[in-house]
């Protein structure tokens, strides 16, 4: 299978075994989401670069890249939340805005300081409202069932622990019965084990022929559930292409390497960065782009030594999350077990 | 595609568990086709049950109730007996009527900014309103129903201050006086309600309570709603004519007096509800650019 790609050079070089398209299928299902040429820019800093993406009905597309690739962008402007500065947007045939009021589109988006839910009722009493929201939303029941959330109804949206908010979260997106589900970085409040039962739930959605888009910055996940996997990487397409021929394509390189300024926030801010993992002084990274994060590295003055870069099968990069010292986003480690109460 | 079952009934109140287990259709199912052009109800049930659910929210959180019952109560009690029963403020007004009709005021005030301020930038802050933005609901019904919600929960706490008012302060009052307080109290609240949605969009979840907390005194004493504004030094009493407290303190004397009631007082009113409501929507207009929204 052909790995197709677009974007610098750079990128290209190392992405690349087969530069065409594969043969499109003899009867593919109807397109259901479409970027045409399309440019978005926040100020100064190009979000979108002419992005061109077709996603077919009952897909599910994992959307990998480093933070600031434009992957919430991507998922802001098909939900219509943002309208792209040029190019055209179409979701299952008309305009992002048009789907999200007929109630065919549900998400999942990144939540900010809290947990994203209402404060101060039960998780049922905002399931319903949301459900009452759309003209036809799924039966109760399903979406309890669905997003594995019955033992949580009758407790209180802010006495949820990070992976049971994320559990009801997804309920919510579910709730009006979705054509198209989007979902920003599920996963990224929940420990390894609530991240394998997400993962099920969301194939489980997919298998019934919805289409599934899932930004995400676990890579060997994203490769377990989805059928197809994009990488973006400076609001471009880096790479698109099953799950199982990207996994030998992708440009994932690890950089090791001893420091006395091992900070996880610096390390996880650098370019094309998308794990840290700590040891004591020793600092594992991967990296979409490791030319660019070392000269990030030393332009944010870290000093380091015993650098070493190899290039990083995702298998690797799973057991770097389960081994000693995974240094989490914040959010993450601050959800902790999934059993556990804030 | 598989669909779930759907629902008939879309305003039914959902009936408490156990619910009976749902049929799924088999694969290839065809979807059942909307209700043709569903009338009102389509569109209006979704906001009457966000609505409904806002206040409901409201009136279950005792901070909030306790703020809004507990300011203008203990302040009412409080300054009855600080002032000579005897007291008349602006002609005829009695102080005990005087400071009712402010304390109605000052609790549709404090009622309408605790409603929208902290908790609307804690929502703003979570993802919350973010997450109801991709629901069907226009994007406009979310201001829309905060300011309901909050123009709703305001009506209890001034007929409380009113029973408060009649219970300890002795305060009697015709009929058509009493209706035109509580009406004229109420309906003055919206600029407050406007003010609380937009602090809410402005200011940070930290921010956000001091700065309720301290306009809540701000206008209430500079306004007059505590000491009349004539008793006042010259300077305040300056600052006081350009707050929408003062002038909703105007037309509440006004309706005790049976006065007439002054269109620049109306005038000014509508013009803070203008003027904020703009500012919401250019709040908006900016973060949407920004892909905040």
């Amino acid at each position: 299978m052909a790995v197709c790609a677009s974007g610098s050079p750079s990128q290209l070089s190392i992405l690349l075994e087969v530069p065409s398209r594969p043969a499109p299928p003899v009867n593919p299902s109807p397109v259901a989401l479409s970027f045409r040429d399309v440019t978005h820019r926040y100020g100064q800093r190009t979000a979108l670069d002419r992005l061109d993406l077709v996603v077919r009905q009952g897909e599910v597309v994992a959307l990998l890249g480093p933070n600031g690739a434009g992957k919430s962008t991507t998922i802001s402007v098909l939900l219509g939340l943002i309208r792209p500065q040029e190019g055209r947007v179409e979701v299952l045939g008309s305009d992002p805005r048009r789907a999200v009021a007929d109630g065919r589109v549900g998400a999942m988006l990144q939540s900010g300081s809290g947990v994203g839910l209402p404060p101060g009722v039960r998780v049922d009493q905002a399931l319903r409202l949301v459900r009452r929201l759309y003209r036809r939303p799924a039966a109760f029941d399903w979406i309890v069932e669905r997003a594995d959330i019955g033992g949580l109804l009758r407790r209180r949206t802010d006495k949820l622990s990070g992976g049971q908010a994320q559990r009801v979260r997804f309920a919510i997106s579910i709730a009006g019965d979705p054509e198209v589900v989007f979902l920003d970085e599920p996963t990224s409040a929940m420990d390894v084990e609530s991240r394998h039962g997400f993962w099920r739930m969301m194939r489980a959605f997919g298998d019934e022929g919805r289409t599934v888009l899932v930004a995400t910055h676990h890579l060997a996940e994203a490769d377990q559930i989805a059928d197809r996997v994009i990488v973006l990487n400076h609001g471009r397409v880096a790479a698109d292409g099953p799950g199982a021929t990207l996994k030998a394509a992708v440009a994932t390189r690890r950089l090791r390497f001893v420091t006395d300024q091992a900070d996880q926030q610096v390390l996880s801010e650098l370019e094309g960065v998308t794990e840290v993992a700590i040891c004591g002084t020793g600092v594992s990274i991967d990296s979409l782009d490791a030319d660019a994060t070392i000269r990030d590295l030393v332009g944010r003055g870290v000093r380091f030594r015993d650098l070493e870069i190899t290039g990083a099968g995702l298998e690797q990069a799973f057991v770097a999350l389960t081994g000693c010292g995974v240094a989490r986003p914040p959010a993450e480690a601050k959800a902790g077990a999934e059993g556990g109460t804030r | 595609m598989t669909r779930p079952p759907v629902d008939a009934a879309l305003l039914e109140m959902e009936p408490a568990a156990p619910y009976p287990a749902p049929e799924h259709p088999a694969p290839g199912h065809p979807a059942p086709e909307p209700p043709a052009a569903a009338g009102w109800r389509a569109s209006v049930g979704p906001l009457l049950a966000f609505g409904g659910f806002e206040v409901g929210r409201l009136l279950r959180s005792w901070k909030f109730l306790a703020i809004t019952i507990g300011f203008p109560v203990i302040f009412y009690l409080l300054f009855l007996g600080d002032h000579t029963a005897g007291r008349i403020i602006g002609g005829t007004v009695p102080w005990r009527v005087y400071l009712m009709v402010s304390m109605c005021s000052f609790g549709a005030l404090v009622a309408a900014l605790n409603a929208g301020g902290t908790r609307l930038s804690m929502e703003r802050a979570s993802g919350w309103a973010r997450q109801l933005r991709v629901t069907p609901i226009p994007a406009w019904s979310y201001v829309g129903t905060k300011i309901v919600a909050s123009m709703l929960v305001v009506l209890p706490v001034i007929l409380l201050v009113e029973v408060v008012g009649a219970g300890f302060g002795g305060v009697r009052l015709a009929a058509p006086v009493w209706l035109g307080v509580t009406l004229l109290s109420w309906a003055t609240a919206l600029p407050f309600a406007v003010l609380g949605v937009f602090i809410g969009f402005l200011v940070s979840t930290e921010a956000a309570f001091p700065v309720v907390t301290g306009l809540m005194f701000v206008l209430g004493y500079l306004g007059g709603l505590f000491t009349p504004v004539s008793l006042m030094p010259g300077p305040l009493q300056v600052i006081a004519h350009i707050l929408p407290s003062y002038h909703v303190d105007a037309l509440a004397v006004a309706v005790i007096d049976g006065r007439m009631l002054a269109p620049a007082d109306w005038l000014v009113l509508g013009g803070y509800v203008v003027a904020l409501g703009l500012a919401i929507v250019w709040k908006h207009r900016v973060e949407e650019a920004r892909g905040i929204a």
